[in-house]
């Protein structure tokens, strides 16, 4: 992990001088990883997909205005959330990103106390992402599937490390009952 | 609600420092409702991550192509070879070079027809003034020969248009006198002519 951050912050700084090539290998590693974080927050591939070419290219042509090279990863993910955000004000200028449709509106599937398949599992946890508001999903994302730490989705997100932990508590406390319920006698 | 010294949801998201995190283990060993709260967050946890991550559909193409390497003359270029306006103008542009460059080149084939040895002179020859006075002679003789006989052959045409047209209007005069002549005819023979027009009758 850290071999591989070293090795991100040296493209970088080569990037910085102009090297393309440098820059490519960055995003080829970061592209799934973005698309992912898009594609939870925006419910929707093509959308995910355009805003992820729209983050590399704001990536690429501001690249010199990053101080600090270590700093890559939130500072990526801060245009990926600008971008996701601007995208929902057009879209819905009265309504902000309060009331985008999720693609997916699979039949909701019960999965406290018994055994599920797979699939039926993978819906039963999209759906419950679903229920989450937009706040409470994207710091789910963020600190489940991309691994960031506090502070880091604080610089992510323009909030306070306050406000990250508040989202996050309620939404791990929701998808909780969601997803592993109190069984009557112990824990399953 | 746990009474674990540190937050549990704290401890599952890997935030505690490793003082803390150990104290939490040894907390919940002896604690049957943060284990069990603990049991919870991991099993939500595990259930989250069944999620799979996709494969991006396509790879991001502009950085990975060379078009997007931020050469002004390569954008130029591109720009210019994109649009079928600015080609048009490219080609007039070019176009009118090529003419101007054989227009400066022009005369010195024509002096070297007239005045140059026959044949591969290993090396260049002086030209005196006198020499080049007569090549520029020579070359407007040419010029004045070749623009006298073109402007001879559109007189020619001009004169032959003009005698087609004198005999097309001599043809329709006569053609004009011979009706003149019916119509004095018919009126010494009190023939009553057909309306002309609706007009009335002559």
């Amino acid at each position: 992990m850290i071999f591989r951050a070293v090795e991100d912050t040296d493209l970088i700084r080569q990037a910085t001088r102009g090297s393309v090539e440098s820059f490519n290998l960055l995003v080829s590693r970061w592209e799934k990883r973005v698309y992912n974080y898009l594609l939870r927050i925006t419910a929707n591939r093509e959308d995910a997909l355009d805003l992820t070419q729209d983050v590399f290219l704001k990536a690429y042509q501001n690249l010199r205005k990053l101080d600090d090279p270590t700093r890559f990863a939130p500072w990526l993910y801060r245009i990926a959330h600008n971008e996701a955000y601007s995208m929902f004000r057009r879209r819905k200028p009265e309504t902000g990103a309060e009331e985008v449709e999720p693609e997916a509106t699979e039949g909701y599937v019960t999965v406290g106390g018994s055994q599920v398949f797979p699939v039926e599992l993978s819906l039963a946890v999209a759906k419950a992402l679903d229920r989450l508001s937009p706040d409470q999903r994207e710091a789910v994302v963020l600190k489940i599937y991309q691994g960031f730490k506090f502070e880091e989705m604080a610089e992510i997100l323009a909030c306070p490390v306050s406000t990250i932990k508040s989202r996050l508590y309620t939404a791990l406390e929701l998808l909780k009952v969601e997803l592993a319920p109190v069984t009557p006698r112990g824990v399953s | 609600m746990s009474c674990s010294p540190f937050e549990l949801k704290d401890y599952f998201l890997k935030e505690l420092p490793a003082a803390q995190e150990r104290e939490v283990e040894a907390h919940i060993k002896g604690c049957p409702l943060c284990r069990e709260e603990l049991d919870r967050l991991q099993l939500t946890g595990a259930a989250l991550f069944s999620l799979r991550e996709e494969e991006i559909p396509q790879r991001i193409a502009f950085v990975s192509d060379k078009v997007f390497e931020p050469s002004p003359w390569r954008r130029w270029w591109s720009a210019l070879w994109g649009s079928s306006a600015r080609l048009g103008f490219a080609s007039a542009a070019m176009l009118s070079v090529a003419l101007l460059v054989s227009a400066v080149m022009r005369p010195a084939p024509v002096g070297r027809v007239v005045t140059d040895p026959p044949k591969a002179a290993p090396s260049v020859q002086p030209v005196s003034n006198a020499e080049i006075q007569t090549r520029i002679d020579a070359a407007i003789a040419k010029a004045v020969t070749e623009m006298e006989s073109r402007q001879a052959r559109q007189t020619a045409q001009l004169v032959s248009d003009l005698e087609d047209a004198r005999r097309k209007l001599l043809v329709a005069a006569a053609e004009y006198d011979l009706s003149e002549k019916r119509v004095a005819t018919l009126r010494a023979s009190n023939y009553e002519l057909p309306p002309l027009h609706g007009g009335g009758n002559k």
